[in-house]
């Protein structure tokens, strides 16, 4: 079974073969031999050692945990929270297109989490600058000011003061 | 006292039900619609409905929780911190209701809970006051009148909201022009969070060490204080790390700082749990701030330094018994303590809420370890309240010690499905300032600040190498089992299965 995955400045595409009561995991160019447990839903242990290395003894717990997008998760290893993206093969290759795309066209401002509109500081047509505060959403008690990236024109408003809005609504686009 | 009605939700309300129990003390909890399944709810003997989601129909609405009291036949209700806390209505109206209010009393209450009337109270205790307005600004003041007594404190200086608290409606202000917009937007987060809109203003200390005296006074005439804590360490004026005892403070200082903060309770008549709140300097000279008139978040660490538990004492009290503890043996701390509140935000995407469910839950454990908590696995993280859903607190033989169990402890910490504070946290801990005590309240945003600070988490080629295999080995062995099964099987039984075959 292979896989295309992203995490961080990585992207491997990782195979994993049984072999007997072990799993062979292709990575990077090299094998590792692993003796996998799951020991809860989303929870595995892991013993790990290169491929021809005498014994499996580098113990590895992990966790995952999946994320809003298909494919997404966020895995729990060594203290450590790692965001990793699991793609179907040239999965990556055409979402870093759609990405390029979107830097150099309008910003769209979305709501990053569900709350309240509590003040738009800018209305369709204003000129802004990099940084200049667009809108201010109060959300767990706390009032977050959502900041143009950068120099720009704002096309449209899309919501009015003491409005309640979702994650990921679109409030205003900036071009 | 029989049975107490907790009037608060999350951690602070679980704490309090389990001092309950350890005295044998009925509870019951107060829930609003999103927080019908939550811990709270769960671990008490009883639990009655107050109201829709938002604070304000809920858990701030004093007439449904008076009515639910009554009608659980409760004697007395603890406040937790924050919501009804330190509004002298509800202290007021449980009296009225002839409920125990388990706290001040509401005169101490609107006494100290107006910055400005305890800024008196200090100043007639004989404690020094950083320099500021003696007289709260409405709502209603012009900006112009506002500017012109800012220029007579100097710049710069901090907008403070006069009901605050938790750095809500707080704002730090460097010169004239930032003033409108910083009044603005003090006003308006005052306002939604404790009803009051006034603010006043204080000349700002620069780089000073925030630190302040847990206070227990009983109905008898006693006020004893405790060994300092150590809360330097804020993120935007909310602190995140606590610890006891301060590196700062000598024991000579210890006992000024004490004397000064048992003064100020003393001219008050105060009683129950409370906390003063000092700046200070680096020079070793110390200014009265504020008092907080209920338990404060990181009362943890007093306790676990004292060995005392002030939730235990502050039933206690209100139930007229007398604080007979060892004065000398509050103020010696034994070991050393440090607290971390985790909150559901993700400190990688400037520390924006992340609220939703959390679908696993792994607690640290082993020794010198504590962790106060509302969470639990399968449970949600409201978006309506504040989004702490733990405090971790550790404790060692000294504080090398305890930061170290620390460290271990946030490494064994899993919460998934949503972003927590716990990388921040990592991050604090390896920081070589932190570690050797050299900071004050402007550490953490500077540190964060700094032209080329890169991510919090350190993660290097082989973590993310193993988060890939992990993930691989993941979906091959859930598919590889889910395969032959036709009906619903439990994920024991097929990974049982799956081994059988091999």
């Amino acid at each position: 079974m292979t896989f295309e995955m992203a995490a961080g400045n990585a992207a491997h595409t990782v195979s994993v073969t049984r072999k007997g009561a072990l799993l062979h995991v292709a990575i990077g160019g090299r094998t590792l031999v692993v003796d996998a447990r799951r020991v809860g839903d989303m929870t595995l242990s892991l013993l790990v050692a290169p491929e021809g290395a005498a014994a499996l003894v580098q113990s590895v717990d992990v966790s995952l945990a999946a994320q809003r997008a298909a494919g997404d998760f966020d895995v729990h290893v060594a203290g450590r929270t790692i965001p990793v993206q699991v793609r179907q093969a040239g999965g990556f290759g055409r979402q870093k297109t759609a990405g390029a795309a979107v830097g150099a066209g309008p910003q769209r401002i979305v709501a990053p989490m569900p709350g309240k509109i509590v003040r738009v500081l800018v209305a369709a047509g204003d000129a802004v600058k990099a940084r200049q505060g667009l809108v201010v959403v109060e959300a767990m008690k706390m009032e977050n000011e959502l900041r143009a990236a950068r120099d720009g024109r704002v096309r449209e408003v899309s919501v009015r003061e003491g409005q309640s809005v979702d994650a990921g609504a679109m409030l205003l686009v900036v071009e | 006292m029989k049975k107490i009605l907790i009037a608060n939700r999350g951690e602070i309300a679980v704490r309090v039900i389990r001092a309950c129990r350890d005295m044998g003390i009925g509870t019951v909890a107060v829930y609003s619609e999103c927080d019908r399944a939550a811990l709270h709810v769960r671990l008490a003997d009883e639990a009655w409905p107050v109201g829709p989601s938002a604070p304000r129909e809920s858990y701030l609405r004093i007439d449904a929780i008076i009515d639910a009291a009554k009608r659980s036949g409760a004697d007395a209700v603890h406040p937790g911190y924050g919501f009804l806390a330190e509004n002298e209505d509800f202290a007021a109206a449980c009296r009225d209701a002839g409920l125990i209010f388990i706290g001040p009393s509401p005169e101490a209450i609107t006494l100290m809970g107006s910055k400005t009337a305890a800024r008196q109270a200090a100043i007639k205790a004989g404690v020094p006051v950083v320099p500021g307005t003696e007289e709260p600004l409405s709502e209603q003041t012009p900006d112009a009148d506002v500017l012109k007594v800012a220029e007579g404190i100097g710049y710069p200086l901090m907008l403070k909201a006069v009901a605050g608290g938790g750095g809500k409606g707080m704002r730090m202000v460097s010169s004239p022009a930032e003033l409108p917009a910083a009044l603005r937007a003090a006003r308006s987060e005052a306002q939604s969070a404790f009803g009051d809109g006034a603010v006043y203003l204080e000349r700002r200390i620069l780089a000073p060490r925030h630190i302040e005296v847990q206070l227990l006074g009983d109905h008898h005439g006693t006020v004893l204080p405790f060994v300092e804590r150590e809360c330097s360490i804020q993120r935007r004026h909310q602190k995140v790390v606590e610890e006891s005892p301060s590196l700062a403070v000598s024991p000579a200082l210890r006992r000024q700082m004490t004397s000064a903060a048992a003064a100020v309770a003393r001219t008050v008549g105060y009683t129950n749990a409370g906390t003063i709140e000092f700046l200070l300097d680096s020079d070793g000279s110390f200014y009265f701030l504020e008092m907080n008139t209920r338990l404060q978040v990181e009362h943890p660490v007093t306790e676990m330094v004292t060995g005392v538990d002030l939730v235990q004492w502050q039933i206690r009290i209100a139930r007229g018994e007398r604080l007979d503890l060892d004065p000398e043996s509050l103020l010696v701390p034994r070991a050393h303590a440090v607290e971390c509140r985790i909150y559901a935000e993700d400190p990688e995407n400037g520390f924006l809420p992340s609220p939703g469910r959390i679908q696993g839950l792994r607690v640290p454990q082993g020794p010198g370890v504590r962790d106060d908590s509302g969470a639990y696995e399968g449970g949600e993280v409201p978006i309506f309240y504040d989004p702490m859903i733990s405090k971790l607190i550790t404790w060692g033989e000294n504080r090398d010690h305890a930061l170290a169990r620390m460290k271990r402890a946030l490494a064994e910490y899993e919460v998934r499905g949503i972003r927590t504070t716990i990388p921040f946290f990592q991050w604090i801990l390896d920081d070589d300032d932190f570690k050797a005590g050299r900071f004050d309240t402007t550490f953490i945003d500077r540190k964060l600040g700094a032209p080329g600070s890169g991510p919090l988490q350190v993660i290097d080629a082989s973590h993310e190498e193993l988060a890939m295999v992990a993930a691989a080995v993941h979906l091959f062995t859930r598919s590889a089992a889910a395969a032959p099964a036709a009906a619903p099987v439990s994920v024991w039984k097929q990974t049982g299965r799956a081994e059988a075959l091999r």
